[in-house]
């Protein structure tokens, strides 16, 4: 069963980046420039797996979290931060919002996919 | 006791009683309900006062007769006697007691301002066992310092005066303590 | 800012630390698997060493790197707690607040080298049939957020757990459960002592809100009891059979000791009116419910039940600093430290036992040259011994010192105004004035003893314990204090009697038998007091002389034959209404003076008994028979 995960970050290079890695891994990926957009795709598919970066234009990362679980199907889909904050503080508040889990960049190809393999179940 | 103004214009809530041919008064607030006579369990060796226990909703309460230490006459129980289950400061704690009442009245208001100090002369009762007097249609109304009362008695003689000779016997097993 | 005010704040928090530090060193004594207080041992001491280190105390935070050192060989399971590493880290403790008083204090190293023998000298714990047992709970909004619990069993099954189950018992009924919670909880079991870094990995992403036991094998049985379970024996209490240990506040025990002595007054209501029914259909539901009823009445108290070496770990600690302070070493030995009670009297001895053991190191023992000189060992002895006698826990507390002196304490009780200078007095009566308040036998205040709190404390504490004490003492020879302590204070299987209509419980526990009153005691003024059962002279007391029972007694009174402290003594009753399980309500201030009563209980009738406490009630009647006799 091919999974869909949702990348969401501001930088076109990371997103491409993080594409590449997953659909080597046998993925389906879609990428999303800022919460707002990713809260619009969504709207039209729902993915297994979201990995969001927090500071973006528009809607950041914790934003588009709270707005996403206030959809009910929505519930129960993981979603990871990945970003170069790394204070306590805004982890919790991700937490709250309804993150599973924070990563911090930079990150490398292998440690992306053991966390994806890992909140998928793959 | 002292009179805790309980709303705006000072008033408390009174639950007059009769008691000796008397009428007397003791806050609302410390009145947890009013049974009708229950069996009392005789305690061996305590005082007239507190002579015996009841249950009470699964409880065990001391009943006492506020006659003994009002000097009151004591009467057999009529058809209206109740026991007043209340709530008395003793030793610093908040504990359950039952009173015998020859009959209990109503909850009324008065007005502090209305009550009077106890006189010094003339006064039936010991005079540091009353808190106040007032006027209830047009009756002289009583409020036992019941504080007062349950203090003295744990000060004084402790509950066991009817064995006196035993407790001296055994004075050494057992110290007064303060 | 000075340099002042950091150091300042320093060495308060790091006194704070090592206070805390000394006390769950001393509870892991007592519970040396409690994986959560290894843990938090070890925050202590990382904290410690952290903060030692950054506000330049290098000697503090090196010291503190070999304890730590210790520690993390006991958190991932390479070394086992046991009295020896607590003596050894009490030690270290000791010097750490040394340490913070006097910056270089030596006497480190030595410390620091009896950890290192000791870790070496602990065999790595063998791969053997031993389990260590996991029991972790994630998050409850973990499904919420995605989480996948069966992914992090698939993780510890590939790190060697086996036998992972879920934990039921926090699900609610199906009207009350929400689907996006999650209720259950695991355990499982590993074979080897993993470590807590490696366990965690499985965890990744459900750290947050996560709580996680990893327990050490805690007995040889554990791991048998696993492999060939046993039906469960419900008078296993606190010694950890069938593995699965389970942690719950000690407030949950108090209510649910409370919720069985209302279940039992109600059983004894319904008992009754299922009595004055009679219907066959409804008494046998009724002995169901009795039966039920008694089981779980055995079960909580058997649940409550807490072994002696719970608070024995204190009093080792105590016996050693007694011993530096002193300046003399004296042995001090614990016997039936398995020895259980209800949690309350437990927790509530000791305090008062404590007291006991530091009057006697600090007036018991004599100086060495002392006792050579009278030919005794040089060495002092102090014994804690506890054991089981009948529904009692005797537990005693002797010294081989010089024993208590006599005169000493009744001039003392004479200044004090406690006895007349006529007074005669037994030894035995000598003995408790020790325990009056204010009296104190320390012609000296040292540092030890005589802080003010005195034996009246003692005395105070057991009572309120519905027990007795008791000293005995031989000059030259030692002195012993004697607690005799009820097994559980909610709860009692009682014998209920009527005299004149008034009903009255005695403790079941000491009864010994029933024999009806011949006939020739009959009379209540017959002099005889005493009843011959077997060939054997027993004294009895007519109860409604001292409970002043109103009106005539019954024809064919009865005497229950109990025993005391002086023997046997039969109590005279008008008849015996049979056995009853008693509910203890404490008296109130305004009858608790009362010593003939232990407390109150209510009748399946509603009616209220009062439970005698034989003891006084022996004593009460003995002090009426003398003046009888005197007065004769």
């Amino acid at each position: 069963m091919t999974r869909t995960v949702l990348v969401v970050d501001d930088s076109p290079s990371v997103r491409q980046m993080m594409a590449n890695t997953l659909k080597g891994a046998g993925f389906v990926v879609v990428t999303a420039a800022d919460g707002q957009e990713a809260l619009d795709v969504c709207g039209r598919l729902r993915p297994d797996a979201v990995v969001t970066d927090q500071n973006m234009p528009r809607l950041d990362g914790i934003g588009f979290c709270r707005a996403f679980r206030t959809t009910p199907q929505n519930l129960g889909v993981p979603i990871i931060f990945l970003s170069t904050e790394s204070e306590d503080a805004i982890k919790q508040k991700a937490r709250a919002a309804g993150a599973i889990g924070w990563m911090i960049k930079p990150f490398d190809q292998a440690k992306l996919l053991a966390v994806i393999n890992r909140v998928l179940g793959a | 006791m002292t009179i805790h103004p309980e709303d705006t214009d000072g008033n408390v809530d009174l639950v007059t009683f009769r008691l000796g041919g008397e009428i007397c008064a003791v806050p609302a607030s410390q009145l947890r309900e009013v049974l009708e006579p229950v069996a009392m369990m005789r305690v061996p060796g305590a005082a007239e006062f507190v002579a015996g226990l009841i249950n009470v909703r699964g409880t065990v309460v001391p009943l006492s007769d506020l006659r003994v230490p009002l000097g009151m006459p004591r009467e057999p129980a009529g058809e209206h006697a109740r026991i007043m289950v209340m709530d008395i400061p003793v030793s610093g704690q908040s504990c359950v007691v039952g009173i015998l009442a020859d009959a209990v009245h109503e909850v009324t208001r008065l007005d502090p301002e209305k009550c009077e100090q106890v006189p010094t002369v003339g006064a039936r009762w010991p005079q540091r066992f009353v808190s106040a007097v007032g006027r209830w249609k047009g009756d002289l109304v009583t409020l036992p310092d019941l504080a007062t009362i349950f203090e003295d008695f744990l000060d004084g003689f402790d509950g066991r005066t009817t064995l006196t000779g035993a407790r001296r016997a055994t004075k050494i097993q057992e110290p007064e303590r303060a | 800012m000075t340099d002042e005010e950091p150091n300042a704040i320093f060495r308060n928090e790091a006194e704070t630390l090592v206070e805390t530090l000394e006390e769950r060193l001393l509870r892991l004594e007592a519970t040396p698997g409690d994986a959560d207080l290894i843990d938090a041992v070890f925050r202590d001491l990382h904290t410690l060493k952290g903060s030692g280190a950054m506000f330049g105390r290098h000697d503090v935070a090196n010291f503190l790197h070999g304890f730590e050192t210790a520690f993390e060989a006991v958190r991932e399971g390479r070394a086992k707690v046991n009295e020896q590493l607590i003596a050894i880290s009490l030690a270290a403790k000791d010097h750490i607040a040394n340490l913070l008083s006097k910056p270089g204090a030596d006497g480190g190293d030595a410390i620091l080298n009896q950890l290192a023998v000791y870790l070496e000298g602990t065999p790595q714990t063998p791969q053997d049939s031993r389990l260590w047992h996991l029991t972790f709970k994630l998050a409850p909004d973990t499904l919420a957020l995605g989480g996948r619990p069966e992914a992090i069993i698939d993780d510890l099954r590939s790190l060697g757990f086996r036998d992972i189950r879920a934990l039921l018992g926090d699900v609610p009924p199906l009207s009350k459960i929400d689907p996006e919670r999650l209720y259950i909880s695991w355990e499982a079991w590993i074979d080897r002592d993993i470590g807590r870094d490696e366990i965690l990995t499985a965890f990744l992403f459900h750290e947050d809100g996560l709580e996680l036991t990893l327990a050490p094998p805690i007995e040889e049985a554990t791991a048998r009891d696993l492999e060939d379970p046993k039906p469960d024996s419900t008078r296993s209490p606190a010694n950890g059979r069938g593995g699965a240990l389970m942690r719950v506040p000690a407030e949950r025990l108090d209510e649910m000791m409370d919720r069985v002595g209302e279940l039992v007054i109600a059983e004894a209501r319904l008992r009754e009116a299922a009595a004055r029914i009679g219907e066959s259909g409804l008494s046998s539901i009724v002995e169901d419910i009795s039966r039920l009823t008694s089981g779980m009445r055995e079960t909580t108290m058997s649940v409550r039940m807490t072994p002696i070496s719970a608070i024995t770990g204190r009093f080792r600690r105590l016996a050693h600093d007694l011993a530096g302070k002193l300046g003399r070493h004296f042995d001090f030995v614990i016997e039936g430290e398995k020895t259980e009670l209800d949690k309350t009297v437990v927790e509530r001895l000791a305090e008062p036992l404590m007291h006991i053991i530091r009057n006697a190191a600090d007036h018991g023992l004599e100086d060495p040259s002392l006792r050579s000189a009278a030919g005794k060992p040089a060495t002092g002895t102090i014994r804690l011994e506890a054991r089981y006698a009948g529904a009692e826990v005797l537990i005693s507390l002797s010294d081989d010192g010089r024993g208590l002196d006599r005169e000493a304490i009744r001039m003392r009780a004479v200044e004090r105004g406690l006895i007349a200078s006529s007074a005669t007095l037994s030894d035995e009566e000598i003995f408790g004035l020790i325990f009056e308040p204010g009296f104190s036998t320390a012609a000296e205040v040292t540092d030890l003893s005589g802080r003010g709190v005195g034996m009246d404390v003692v005395r105070r504490t057991i009572d309120e314990l519905r027990g007795t004490v008791e000293v005995s003492s031989e000059p030259g020879y030692g002195t012993s204090v004697s607690l005799r302590l009820p097994l559980t204070l909610a709860i009692i299987d009682g014998l209920l009697v009527d005299l004149a209509g008034e009903r009255f419980v005695l403790p079941l526990a000491a009864v010994l038998e029933i024999v009806e009153l011949p006939a020739e005691h009959g009379h209540p003024t017959s002099r005889n007091a005493f009843l011959d059962i077997r060939d054997t002279l027993v004294p009895f007391l007519r109860l409604r002389d001292l409970l002043e029972s109103p009106g005539e007694p019954a024809p064919f009174q009865k005497v229950i034959v109990v025993s005391s402290a002086d023997g046997r003594v039969g109590l005279v009753v008008d008849r015996i209404i049979g056995s009853n399980q008693t509910v203890i309500k404490q008296l109130s201030p305004l009858h608790s003076g009362l010593k003939l009563f232990s407390g109150a209980t209510i009748l399946g009738d509603g009616g209220v008994a009062l439970i005698l406490d034989i003891p006084q009630l022996v004593h009460r009647g003995r002090c009426l028979a003398e003046r009888a006799q005197e007065a004769a």
